[in-house]
């Protein structure tokens, strides 16, 4: 877990302001199956009974609203700590999306919202999001078991104190038609270099083959299969998230179940594909685990999607045990904090793309060769 | 004939129109080549299943007449939440009635609420509820269409299901 020192210092011009504290790094703990899975989340869409939905708030209904929803988890967990959205700076509400406490939509929107969070940064509930409550958890690996007790318990305690937009034909009513029913979305983020590598030569390879039966038993089980962070991103550093898409009709336990059911299987083909592959192409793979060292504590300059491609290469290294100078904490660490909203809290201002790359260079280096605190 | 991908020649299932300076071209790619390209590919997928399941163009009396309906709470009306995709306010689930379950049939593969209920006294009642409920459905079908057999079967399990659970269970 983070050092008091480190939280403070993902906001180090004001680390009192309004009481904040930093969630920590809980991505940088290691988790079951970690040489694959790199995390685990469920999230679920809930919205008031009596108030209109986000897209036909009358005047002033959003602002009521989060103040009300405000108080109301005040009271059902005191120790999240609580923040407008509005009251944060760019880089801050930036950096919370970079550690997916809170959506895309969720920074870049202007409307009043909020967004909730426990200091361990395990979990956030967002105030009017597209719903007016999205209540998220995650674990580190393969843990869709203990999420599930997690957000039960805190979406019971919730119902004790609100009126949830619910009926037994549809379930909890949503904003948008895609979440109605259970508003669960179950995801589980995989890192799978070797199901991902294509052969030069675009020769058949057994990898290509279990990407498509990866996709066609995703599809069969109403999953779906996409980027780093989630809708129509690309797969980044050879990270997917599977995910549930159906939520009317399946309840929770068969949506969790059918999940871990692909997820267990993905493991298992990009495991063996690791291994036949570093049978066949042993030095290929040396190769390219020492090329993204060598480049990664050399570069002086370096793109997020660049630096993400080599670290990615660099934990495939760690689990094949082809390098030992890094430990997966590290990595993950640097895969939050290489992105612009922290690097440009560190800095303590904004950057051009072109002086964020040197500083981001920098940070890597450091990081790596240890001659800095990691974070 | 259909527009085959401009690119390998297979059937294409992506259509591109630009308007340019008044000029309009036409591009058409299968999916694998648009990911290829990055083609741009309707971000909101929920519009695209809106668009495919009532085509603007054959649109009867009777489906544009639903498009006018309206939600007396939050004012949205069918037409609007098509083209946004997303609902006013919770009331427009029954407002938008036999429309929105379709919709959800079709997104879903079902439109009957399975799960938990608030506060989850009982995740278990909440599924047998939906049961009931749907059994129920089922069974005034069944009358509707004098299948009786069905209809005795269906009255068994909905006492079934309607039973306390046995002690144990």
């Amino acid at each position: 877990m983070d050092s008091p020192d480190d939280q403070a210092s993902l906001f180090p011009n004001e680390p009192e302001r309004n009481g904040l504290q930093a969630p920590a790094l809980w991505l940088v703990e290691p988790g079951p199956e970690s040489d694959v899975v790199v995390s685990s989340r469920m999230r679920l869409a809930r919205n008031i009974d009596g108030f209109r939905f986000k897209a036909r708030f009358a005047d002033g209904e959003g602002e009521r609203l989060e103040v009300y929803l405000r108080g109301v988890l005040q009271e059902v967990d005191e120790s999240l700590t609580y923040h407008s959205l509005n009251d944060l700076s760019k880089n801050e509400r930036e950096a919370l999306f970079e550690r997916h406490l809170v959506s895309h939509e969720h920074v870049v929107d202007e409307q009043s919202r909020g967004v909730a969070f426990s200091a361990d940064g395990t979990t956030s509930v967002m105030v009017n999001e597209e719903d007016h409550l999205r209540l998220q958890v995650f674990a580190p690996g393969f843990d869709l078991g203990s999420l599930e007790q997690k957000i039960n318990a805190l979406d019971d305690s919730l119902a004790e104190h609100v009126t949830f937009a619910f009926d037994e034909r549809f379930g909890f009513r949503t904003s948008c038609p895609t979440n109605t029913g259970t508003g669960l979305r179950v995801s589980v983020m995989l890192h799978l270099p070797a199901l991902a590598f294509r052969q030069p030569e675009g020769k058949g390879s057994g990898a290509e083959r279990d990407i498509v039966r990866m996709h066609n038993a995703a599809q069969q089980l109403g999953l779906t299969v996409r980027g780093l962070f989630g809708e129509s991103s690309r797969a980044e550093g050879d990270f997917f998230q599977i995910s549930n898409q159906i939520t009317l009709g399946k309840n929770q336990a068969k949506t969790v179940e059918d999940v871990s059911a692909l997820t267990e299987m993905v493991v298992d083909w990009e495991r063996r594909n690791r291994e036949a592959f570093q049978q066949e192409h042993g030095v290929q793979l040396d190769d390219l685990v020492w090329r993204a060292w060598a480049l990664l504590t050399s570069a002086r300059k370096i793109s997020s999607t660049e630096a993400l491609s080599h670290l990615s290469a660099l934990r495939l290294g760690l689990h094949q045990k082809i390098i030992d100078k890094v430990d997966v904490g590290t990595i993950q660490r640097l895969m939050v904090t290489l992105r612009p909203g922290h690097l440009q809290l560190r800095e303590q201002c904004d950057l051009p793309a072109d002086a964020r790359d040197e500083v981001r260079a920098r940070l890597i280096r450091d990081t790596l060769l240890g001659s800095t605190p990691p974070d | 004939m259909p527009p085959t991908c401009n690119r390998c020649n297979s059937p294409a299932t992506i259509h591109l129109t630009e308007i340019k300076g008044g000029e309009k071209t036409e591009r058409h790619f299968c999916e694998e080549c648009a990911r290829v390209l990055h083609v741009p590919q309707p971000s909101k997928e929920i519009q695209k299943l809106l668009a495919s399941f009532e085509p603007a163009h054959a649109l009867s009396r009777r489906q544009s007449a639903s498009l006018q309906k309206s939600c007396p709470e939050c004012g949205m009306t069918y037409g609007e939440f098509r083209q946004q995709g997303r609902f006013g306010c919770a009331h427009d689930y029954d407002v938008f009635g036999e429309e929105v379950v379709a919709l959800l049939e079709r997104i879903h593969g079902s439109s009957r609420y399975a799960g938990k209920l608030p506060g989850g006294k009982s995740a278990v009642q909440g599924d047998r509820r939906s049961e009931i409920l749907s059994a129920r459905e089922k069974l005034s079908k069944a009358i509707e269409t004098e299948d009786y057999e069905l209809a005795a079967q269906l009255r068994d399990e909905i006492s079934r299901l309607s039973a306390p659970p046995a002690a144990g269970a």
